[in-house]
C-alpha cells in the first residue's frame, strides 16, 4: 500500500485507464464464457446477468451437435504434420541460406519472400484446381500440403537469421575435427536452435490452427473440416441458440488461450524477433 | 566464394535447398504464376480458358463495384493501420514506465485477441453486435444510451466502422508489443539526458521515442497494410460484404466472382491487383518511413 502513495496522481490515473482498457479488451471473451454457461431463459435476462447455476450441458450439446469431436481431431491431424514438416524443411532451407553458396541465391530469396507478401487469397483459385487435378480435394493432404508450402518462407527466414547468430567458431571447430555437415547440423546446430525452433513451432501452430481460407475452399466435406470452419457452419445452425453457439466458440478458442498463457513469453519474444526481421 | 566453414560443393548444397523449394514452388509460387496467367483469360472452370489479354483488368477498372470495394478497403485502413498504430505507440509509451510484472499482465491481456482465429472472432462479434440479443446494444440501453442501439451490422452507414473497430481491437495490442520492444532497444541514456535537460514527457515522446521507433513503425505499417488488403475471414463471417456492398472489399468480391459466379479469370485479376497494391504500398512505406537503422531491413 505504501508504494501507491509514492506514485503521482497522473500515473495512478494512467494506470487505472490502462487497466480499464485491458478489461474492455478481454470483455468479449468474458461475455462469451459467461453466456456459454447460461440457459436459454437466462439469456433473456440480459447479457450481463449471472445464471442461477452453470449450465455445462451447453458444452456437451455443442460438442455433439456441432461435430466438434470430428473438427477437433481434424485440427490436430492437420496441425502436427504441418508444424513438424515446416520446421524440418525450414531447417534445411534455412541452413542453406545461412551458410551455403549456390547460384541465383538472391533471386531465390526474393521469390521466397514473395510468398510472405502475396496472400493465399491471391493464388487460391489455381491452388484449388491444382489440388483437384491431383485428386486431393476433400482429403487431409489438401489441408496439410499447401499449408506446409505456405509456411516455408517464414520458417526459412526465421531459422536462417537465428542460425547466422550462432558462434561461427564452434562450427569451424567441428569442421576441423572432420565432422560431416549433416552431422554438424544434427548434433551442433539443431541443439543450439531449440529455442528458435520452439518459438517458430508455436507460431506455426497458431497460424495453422486458425487457418480459414484453405479448409474453406479446398474441403467441403464435413468429415475434413477443422475447428474454425466447423464454427462457421455451426453459426449457421445455432444463431438463435446463443448459449450453445458461445459454448462452441469457447471450445474452439480454449486450446489457443491455454497455449498462449503457457508460452506467452516465448510468443512475445518470437513476435518481435520475427516481425522486425 | 565460400560463405562459411560449412560451405561445400554447389551440387551437394542443393540437397539442403531443394526439398523446401520444391514444396514452395509446387504449392505457392506455381499457383501465383498461374493466377497471373489465369487473370489474362476468361474461364468458367469447365471449358477451355479463353485468352482475353488485359480484358479482365479493363473490365475491373470500369466496374463500379470494384471501386466501391477499393474505397471500402481504403476506409478500413484507418481501422486496420492508423488506429492500432496510434493506440499501440501511445500505450507502449505509457506501459513502458510500469514495473515488469504489471507490464507483463497488461501486455498479456491486450495481446490476447491477436492469437485468435479471425473467422471465429467475426462470429463472436456478429453475436456481440446482434440487434436483438447482442450484449453491445444491451450495454448501451443499460447505461441510458438506448437511442444509440443500432442494428450495427445491418446499418449501411455504421457497418464499416463497426467491422473496423473489430480489426482495431484485434491489432492494437500486437502493435503495442512491437513498440514496447522497440522502446527497450533505445539507449536509456537518451531518456536520462532528456530528463536532465528538463524535457517534458510529451517532448521526450515526440523528439526521442517517436523518431527512434521508425523501424518499428514501418514494420507495423507493413503488417497491418498487408492484413487490411487480405482481409477476408473477419468480413466474410460478419457481413459477407453487405449490406448493399457497404463492407465489400476486393477479396470478398474475388470470392463472389470466382466461387459463386464461376468467373475465375476476373477473380484472379482482382487477386493480382490486390497483390500489386500490396507491393506498391509496401514500397511506398519503405521509402516514406525512412530506414535510418541500416542494420535492419
Amino acid at each position: 500500500m505504501s508504494r501507491w502513495s509514492n506514485i503521482p496522481a497522473g500515473t495512478l490515473f494512467l494506470r487505472i485507464v490502462l487497466w480499464l482498457l485491458a478489461f474492455v479488451t478481454i470483455t468479449p471473451f468474458l461475455l462469451l464464457l459467461l453466456t456459454s454457461i447460461k440457459s436459454k431463459a437466462d439469456v433473456l435476462q440480459g447479457a450481463f446477468a449471472l445464471p442461477a447455476y452453470p449450465h455445462f450441458e451447453n458444452y456437451v450439446d455443442a460438442w455433439n451437435a456441432g461435430h466438434f469431436n470430428i473438427y477437433f481431431w481434424n485440427s490436430i491431424i492437420v496441425v502436427i504434420p504441418v508444424v513438424a514438416a515446416s520446421v524440418f524443411l525450414g531447417l534445411l532451407t534455412g541452413f542453406a541460406f545461412a551458410y551455403l553458396s549456390f547460384p541465383f541465391r538472391r533471386t531465390l530469396f526474393a521469390i521466397l519472400t514473395l510468398g510472405m507478401m502475396v496472400p493465399a487469397e491471391a493464388f487460391i483459385i489455381p491452388l484449388y484446381y491444382e489440388m483437384r487435378y491431383l485428386g486431393l480435394i476433400n482429403t487431409y493432404a489438401a489441408l496439410i500440403v499447401p499449408q506446409i508450402a505456405m509456411s516455408i518462407p517464414f520458417s526459412t527466414i526465421f531459422l536462417a537469421s537465428a542460425m547466422q547468430q550462432l558462434p561461427e567458431e564452434v562450427l569451424e571447430a567441428a569442421v576441423l575435427d572432420g565432422a560431416g555437415r549433416f552431422y554438424i547440423l544434427r548434433k551442433i546446430v539443431i541443439p543450439l536452435m531449440v529455442p528458435a525452433m520452439s518459438t517458430l513451432a508455436l507460431f506455426l501452430f497458431i497460424w495453422t490452427w486458425n487457418e480459414f481460407l484453405i479448409p474453406f475452399i479446398l474441403v467441403n466435406d464435413d468429415a475434413y473440416r477443422t475447428l474454425p470452419l466447423g464454427m462457421l457452419f455451426f453459426q449457421g445452425r445455432y444463431t438463435v441458440n446463443t448459449p450453445v453457439l458461445t459454448a462452441g466458440a469457447v471450445i474452439v478458442i480454449f486450446p489457443l488461450i491455454v497455449t498462449y498463457l503457457v508460452f506467452q513469453r516465448r510468443f512475445i519474444a518470437g513476435l518481435t524477433a520475427g516481425a522486425t526481421k | 566464394m565460400k560463405r562459411s566453414a560449412l560451405d561445400g560443393s554447389q551440387q551437394t548444397n542443393f540437397i539442403y535447398l531443394l526439398p523446401g523449394l520444391l514444396f514452395y514452388a509446387a504449392f505457392v509460387f506455381g499457383p501465383i504464376v498461374a493466377a497471373l496467367g489465369l487473370s489474362l483469360t476468361s474461364w468458367d472452370g469447365l471449358s477451355m480458358p479463353k485468352w482475353v489479354g488485359l480484358g479482365n483488368y479493363a473490365d475491373l477498372f470500369s466496374d463500379s463495384r470494384f471501386y466501391i470495394a477499393l474505397r471500402n478497403n481504403a476506409e478500413l485502413m484507418i481501422f486496420y493501420c492508423v488506429l492500432p498504430l496510434v493506440l499501440g505507440i501511445t500505450l507502449a509509451a505509457c506501459v513502458w514506465n510500469l514495473k515488469q510484472r504489471e507490464q507483463l499482465a497488461l501486455r498479456t491481456f491486450l495481446f490476447l485477441p491477436y492469437i485468435m482465429p479471425t473467422a471465429v472472432l467475426g462470429i463472436i462479434w456478429a453475436w456481440l453486435y446482434n440487434p436483438a440479443f447482442g450484449p453491445f446494444n444491451q450495454f448501451l440501453r443499460a447505461v441510458g444510451l438506448g437511442a444509440l442501439a443500432l442494428p450495427w451490422l445491418g446499418d449501411f452507414n455504421f457497418v464499416l466502422p463497426a467491422v473496423g473497430i473489430v480489426a482495431t481491437w484485434y491489432f492494437f495490442g500486437f502493435c503495442m508489443v512491437i513498440f514496447l520492444t522497440g522502446i527497450q532497444r533505445i539507449d536509456p541514456s537518451l531518456f536520462d539526458a532528456a530528463k536532465v535537460d528538463g524535457a517534458s514527457g510529451r517532448k521526450t515522446f515526440f523528439w526521442i521515442t517517436l523518431p527512434l521507433l521508425l523501424p518499428e513503425i514501418r514494420v507495423v505499417l507493413l503488417l497491418t497494410v498487408i492484413a487490411s488488403i487480405k482481409s477476408f475471414d473477419l468480413i466474410f463471417t460478419m457481413t459477407r460484404g453487405g449490406p448493399a456492398n457497404a463492407t465489400l472489399v476486393p477479396n470478398i468480391y474475388m470470392y463472389q466472382l470466382g466461387f459463386e459466379l464461376n468467373r475465375f479469370g476476373a477473380a484472379a485479376a482482382i487477386a493480382i491487383v490486390g497483390a500489386i497494391l500490396t507491393f506498391v504500398i509496401n514500397y511506398a512505406i519503405h521509402r516514406l518511413v525512412g530506414s535510418q537503422n541500416k542494420g535492419r531491413t
